[in-house]
C-alpha cells in the first residue's frame, strides 16, 4: 500500500481566457506557448512532479487538441507507470442528465466517480494557467497538519489589483507559513483585504463531497471562486490560507502575458527552470529534432531567448522565439514573443507584438507605431497569417487568425482588430 | 512489389576511430557529438529511418556504453514497435573462445544468427560514422533491378584522396569490373562509401564458404568481381567521412555557411536528446545584452553574455563576459568564465575554462604536435572531457589537454605550440 499515492492532483485546464483573445481561439489558455519552449501547463506539471505528485487528472473542455496532444501519455514529465499516470478527462455523454462541464467545480463533481475510485487522503485542485514554482508538498503537509477541510495558496497582491481576484483575509495563527481565512470574497468592488486565491486548492475528499453535492442540489452556478468556497466560509468549514511568497505569472490579459515572458529574460529570471526542473513535452511540434540555432554573419541577438530550430540573420532584442522562427537579413524583432514558425522578412520591424504560430511577415512590414496619445500597447497576430509587404500596423491592434491575406489592410490604425 | 522493410540493415559502429584522438577516450566513433545536438551514428540511423527500414543490428566493440545510451529503445528514430526494432550486438565468446571482431565481414559473420532470425531478402551494411544524407531505398531498389549480388554505394572524389578509399573501375552498366583497396596510384575517382547491399543469400553462403574472409574491401569484394554481378550505386551530394581532427572539424565549420550542404534538421537527422539523462529540459538559448554572436550555431540550453563567433556550440555551454570564441567546437556544458579566450580549439563536454585563460593562440599553427603529429598539424587544440583550465594559462596551437586534467595537472602557465597535458 505504500506506494499508492495518497493525493490525487486534479488541473482544471479547461478555461479559454477572453481577454487573451486571438491566443485562445483554438487552444484553451493552458496550452499557450511560453517561454520560447514550453506550455503554460508545463509549470504546473512539473511543479507536481517536482512535488512527487504523480497521480494527475486533468479537466479539459474548450478545444482541448492541443492540451491533449501536448500532455501525450505523461512520459515527459515521467508520470507513467503503475501508480502514476495522467488521465485527461473530458465533459462525457453518460445515463440520465450529462451535459458540458458548468464550471470548474462541476467538472470535478461530474468525475467524483474517477476520484472515488483512486480513493486519495487529500485531492489537490489546481489551475493549469500561472506561471509559478511551488512546492505543493508544503501546502500539503500544512493541510494535514491544520486537519484542514480546504486549504488554499494565497499571494498578497497590491489592494488596487485585488478587485481581480478571489481575495482572503487569512489571521496569523501560524504567522508567514499561513492561517485560518476568516474571510472570503469573490472579485470584491472595494477589497479590504488582498490575499489572492491562486487556484491552488487542497481538499479533504469527504467534505468537497458534500459541499459539491449541496451545490449542485441548489445552486445554478459551480465555480471553486464563486460558489464552492464562499459555501464553506458560510457552513463554517476549517478553510485555512497558504501564504505563497514566490513569483507568480499570473497572465489574464494580452500585457501581463507579454509582461511574464519578458520576466524570464536577464541572467537571473525568477524561476530557475534547470534548478527547478522545468519541463515540456518534446515531442509536441517535433521540438526534439530541431537543429541548433543558426545565425548569420551579420545578425544582432541582445538580451532574449531563443530555442533550436530559429534562423537569426538580423537584429532581436529583448524577445522570446521559439523554434523554428526565421529572421532575415536587415528585419529587427523587438520586445515581442514569436511562436512557432514566424518568419520576418527583410527590413520588417516588429516592435512590442506577440505573433501566433505560422505567421509570414512580408519584407518591409512596419508593426507597432505608437499611438497618438504616446503609449505603446501590445499587438497580436492570430495564428496563420499572411501579412503583405509593406504592411503597416499600428501598437495594440489585434488581426484574427487564418484570415484570407486580402482581408488584411495595408494600413491598420493603433488599436484596431481585423476580423 | 518493391519493399523496404525486406532489408535487415546492420550498421558497423565498432571502430575506435583513433585519429580523433581524446574525443574517442571515452566513447566510439560514432558516438561522438556532432554538429551541436547530435552524434555520428544519428546521421546513418535517421538515414535508415527515412528509408523504411524496420530493423537494424548495431554492431559495437570499442568502448559502446555512450552508444548504447544513445541508442536506447531505438524510439528516438522510431525504431519501436512489433515489427520494429534495434538491436546492439556485441561481439561473444563463441566456439573459439576468442572472439573479437576482426573485420567488416568477420563481424557479419559473427552474426549470422541475428541475420537468420530476421528473415531477409537484402542485407544493407551501414558505416555508423559518415556524415550525410541518402535515400538507402533508391539503393536497394537499383540492386534489385541489377540483379546484383553485391551492390556498393560510390562516389567520386578527387583523385588526391582516392588512397584512402576502396578504389573501384566500373563499365558502362555500372558493373565494377576492378578493385583495388586504398590504391597508392590513382586510377580511378570512384570510392567506396563502405555502404553494401547483398543479397542475404549469397552473403551468408560466401561467409560460410570462406572463413579466411574478414573485410569487405580487402578480402569479399576483389573476390566477389571475379565471378558474381558486383555493381556501383552512385551518390551525388555531400558525404564526409569525419575520422580525422581536420575532415571533423571542417564538416563542422560546414555547417556554419550560409548556403550550408549540411542541413541535419531539413534532411531529417534525428538526435536523441533524452540520452542526455537530464532532468530538466534544456531551455531556449538566453542571450544577455551586451552579447555578440555571428556565424554560430547554438544549442538550447547555452548561456551567452560573452562574443561567439564562426563556432558550433553543443547545449548548456556558458559563455561569460569578455569572452571570446572564434572557430571552435564547443561540446556540452562546457563553461567558459569571464575575460577567456578561445581560437581554434574542439572541446569535448563539461571542459572549464578558468577566468582568462587563452587557448589556441599563436602564429604557428604549423607546429604540429610533439606526440600526435600525424592528429594535429593545421593548428586545432584539442581539450579532453572535463578537464579544467586554470585561470590565466595560455595554450598555444596544436596542443592536445587530455581528459579529466586538473589544475595541478598544469606546471606552468603557458602551454607552446604542439605540446600536451
Amino acid at each position: 500500500m505504500k506506494l499508492k499515492p495518497k493525493t490525487l492532483a486534479m488541473i482544471l485546464a479547461g478555461g479559454r481566457v477572453d481577454d487573451l483573445g486571438v491566443l485562445t481561439f483554438h487552444r484553451p489558455k493552458s496550452a499557450i506557448p511560453f517561454g520560447g519552449f514550453t506550455r503554460v501547463i508545463d509549470f504546473s506539471l512539473s511543479n507536481l512532479m517536482n512535488s512527487g505528485l504523480e497521480r494527475v487528472a486533468i479537466l479539459s473542455q474548450y478545444r482541448s487538441y492541443s492540451l491533449i496532444n501536448h500532455i501525450g501519455i505523461g512520459t515527459a514529465w515521467d508520470m507513467i507507470g503503475r501508480y502514476r499516470g495522467i488521465s485527461v478527462l473530458p465533459p462525457y455523454q453518460g445515463y440520465g442528465n450529462s451535459q458540458w462541464y458548468r464550471g470548474s467545480s462541476d467538472a470535478v463533481y461530474q468525475n467524483l466517480d474517477f476520484v472515488d475510485y483512486l480513493n486519495p487522503e487529500q485531492l489537490l485542485i489546481l489551475s493549469g494557467d500561472h506561471i509559478y514554482q511551488m512546492d505543493y508538498r508544503e501546502i500539503i503537509n500544512y493541510h494535514r497538519e491544520k486537519d484542514a477541510d480546504l486549504t488554499m495558496a494565497c499571494l498578497k497582491v497590491p489592494m488596487d489589483e485585488a478587485h481581480r481576484f478571489g481575495v482572503a483575509d487569512i489571521d496569523d495563527e501560524d504567522g508567514e507559513l499561513g492561517g485560518r481565512v476568516v474571510r472570503y470574497s469573490e472579485k470584491p468592488g472595494s477589497p479590504e483585504f488582498n490575499w489572492a486565491s491562486m487556484t491552488v486548492f487542497c481538499f479533504k475528499p469527504k467534505v468537497l463531497y458534500e459541499v459539491l453535492e449541496s451545490n449542485n442540489r441548489e445552486a445554478t452556478s459551480h465555480e471553486f471562486g464563486r460558489d464552492i468556497i464562499p459555501r464553506m466560509m458560510h457552513e463554517n468549514r476549517r478553510v485555512f490560507g497558504y501564504k505563497f511568497k514566490g513569483y507568480w505569472g499570473y497572465t489574464g490579459t494580452i500585457e501581463e502575458f507579454r509582461q511574464a515572458n519578458m520576466d524570464m529574460l536577464g541572467v537571473d529570471p525568477p524561476i530557475n527552470f534547470v534548478d527547478w526542473n522545468i519541463r515540456t513535452n518534446l515531442e509536441h511540434r517535433n521540438i526534439r529534432d530541431c537543429q541548433p540555432l543558426k545565425i548569420g554573419n551579420n545578425a544582432q541577438i541582445s538580451d532574449s531567448l531563443i530555442y533550436n530550430g530559429c534562423i537569426i540573420e538580423g537584429e532581436v532584442e529583448r524577445s522570446i522565439l521559439f523554434p523554428g522562427t526565421y529572421v532575415e537579413k536587415g528585419a529587427k524583432v523587438k520586445d515581442s514573443v514569436l511562436f512557432f514558425k514566424n518568419a520576418v522578412g527583410k527590413g520588417a520591424l516588429l516592435d512590442r507584438i506577440i505573433s501566433d504560430v505560422n505567421t509570414t511577415f512580408g519584407s518591409g512590414v512596419r508593426i507597432g507605431e505608437e499611438t497618438k496619445s504616446g503609449s505603446k500597447a501590445t499587438t497580436v497576430i492570430g495564428w496563420n497569417n499572411f501579412i503583405k509587404t509593406n504592411t503597416i500596423i499600428g501598437s495594440g491592434c489585434t488581426v484574427y487568425p487564418s484570415l484570407p491575406p486580402e482581408k488584411i489592410p495595408k494600413q491598420i490604425e493603433p488599436g484596431e482588430v481585423v476580423r | 512489389m518493391s519493399n523496404p522493410e525486406d532489408t535487415l540493415v546492420l550498421l558497423l559502429a565498432g571502430g575506435v576511430g583513433s585519429r580523433l584522438n581524446v574525443l574517442v577516450k571515452t566513447r566510439a566513433k560514432p558516438s561522438v557529438p556532432f554538429a551541436g545536438l547530435y552524434r555520428i551514428i544519428d546521421f546513418s540511423l535517421s538515414n535508415v529511418m527515412n528509408s523504411g527500414m524496420k530493423k537494424i543490428g548495431v554492431l559495437t566493440q570499442y568502448k559502446p556504453l555512450s552508444l548504447m545510451r544513445h541508442l536506447a529503445t531505438g524510439e528516438a528514430w522510431d525504431f519501436t514497435g512489433r515489427s520494429r526494432g534495434v538491436k546492439i550486438l556485441p561481439p561473444s565468446t563463441g566456439f573459439r573462445d576468442s572472439d573479437w571482431y576482426k573485420g567488416t565481414a568477420d563481424a557479419i559473420r559473427q552474426n549470422l544468427s541475428f541475420i537468420k532470425a530476421n528473415p531477409s531478402k537484402e542485407i544493407l551494411i551501414l558505416s555508423g560514422d559518415h556524415i550525410y544524407q541518402m535515400d538507402l531505398f533508391a539503393m536497394v531498389e537499383f540492386h534489385r533491378q541489377k540483379n546484383a549480388d553485391i551492390t556498393v554505394g560510390m562516389m567520386i572524389v578527387p583523385e588526391s584522396q582516392i588512397h584512402q578509399f576502396g578504389a573501384g573501375i566500373t563499365n558502362d552498366e555500372g558493373r565494377i569490373i576492378e578493385w583495388e583497396e586504398k590504391p597508392k596510384v590513382a586510377r580511378t575517382n570512384l570510392a567506396s562509401m563502405g555502404i553494401y547491399v547483398f543479397n542475404t543469400e549469397y552473403i551468408l553462403n560466401l561467409l560460410t564458404e570462406d572463413k579466411e574472409m574478414v573485410d569487405f574491401g580487402i578480402n569479399l569484394i576483389p573476390k566477389a568481381i571475379a565471378k558474381d554481378n558486383v555493381f556501383a550505386y552512385p551518390f551525388e551530394g555531400y558525404w564526409r567521412d569525419v575520422g580525422t581532427i581536420q575532415a571533423y572539424w571542417e564538416a563542422n565549420m560546414d555547417l556554419l555557411k550560409d548556403d550550408s550542404e549540411i542541413t541535419p534538421e531539413t534532411w531529417g537527422i534525428r538526435p536523441n536528446p533524452e540520452s542526455e539523462q537530464l532532468f530538466a529540459d534544456r531551455i531556449p538559448a538566453r542571450f544577455a545584452a551586451g552579447s555578440k554572436v555571428n556565424g554560430s550555431m547554438i544549442s538550447a540550453g547555452c548561456v551567452i553574455e560573452g562574443e561567439v563567433i564562426n563556432s558550433v556550440l553543443s547545449p548548456g555551454v556558458k559563455v561569460g563576459t569578455g569572452c571570446r570564441i572564434t572557430d571552435s567546437i564547443i561540446m556540452h556544458d562546457c563553461v567558459i568564465e569571464e575575460g577567456a579566450a578561445v581560437d581554434l580549439a574542439i572541446m569535448d563536454k563539461r571542459v572549464k575554462v578558468g577566468k582568462g585563460a587563452v587557448v589556441g593562440t599563436g602564429v604557428n599553427k604549423g607546429v604540429p604536435n610533439s606526440k600526435y603529429p600525424d592528429h594535429l598539424y593545421t593548428g586545432i587544440s584539442l581539450v579532453g572531457k572535463e578537464a579544467e583550465i586554470p585561470p590565466e594559462t595560455i595554450i598555444g596551437r596544436n596542443c592536445i589537454i587530455n581528459p579529466w586534467s586538473k589544475q595541478e595537472d598544469f606546471s606552468t602557465k603557458v602551454l607552446l605550440d604542439g605540446e600536451t597535458i
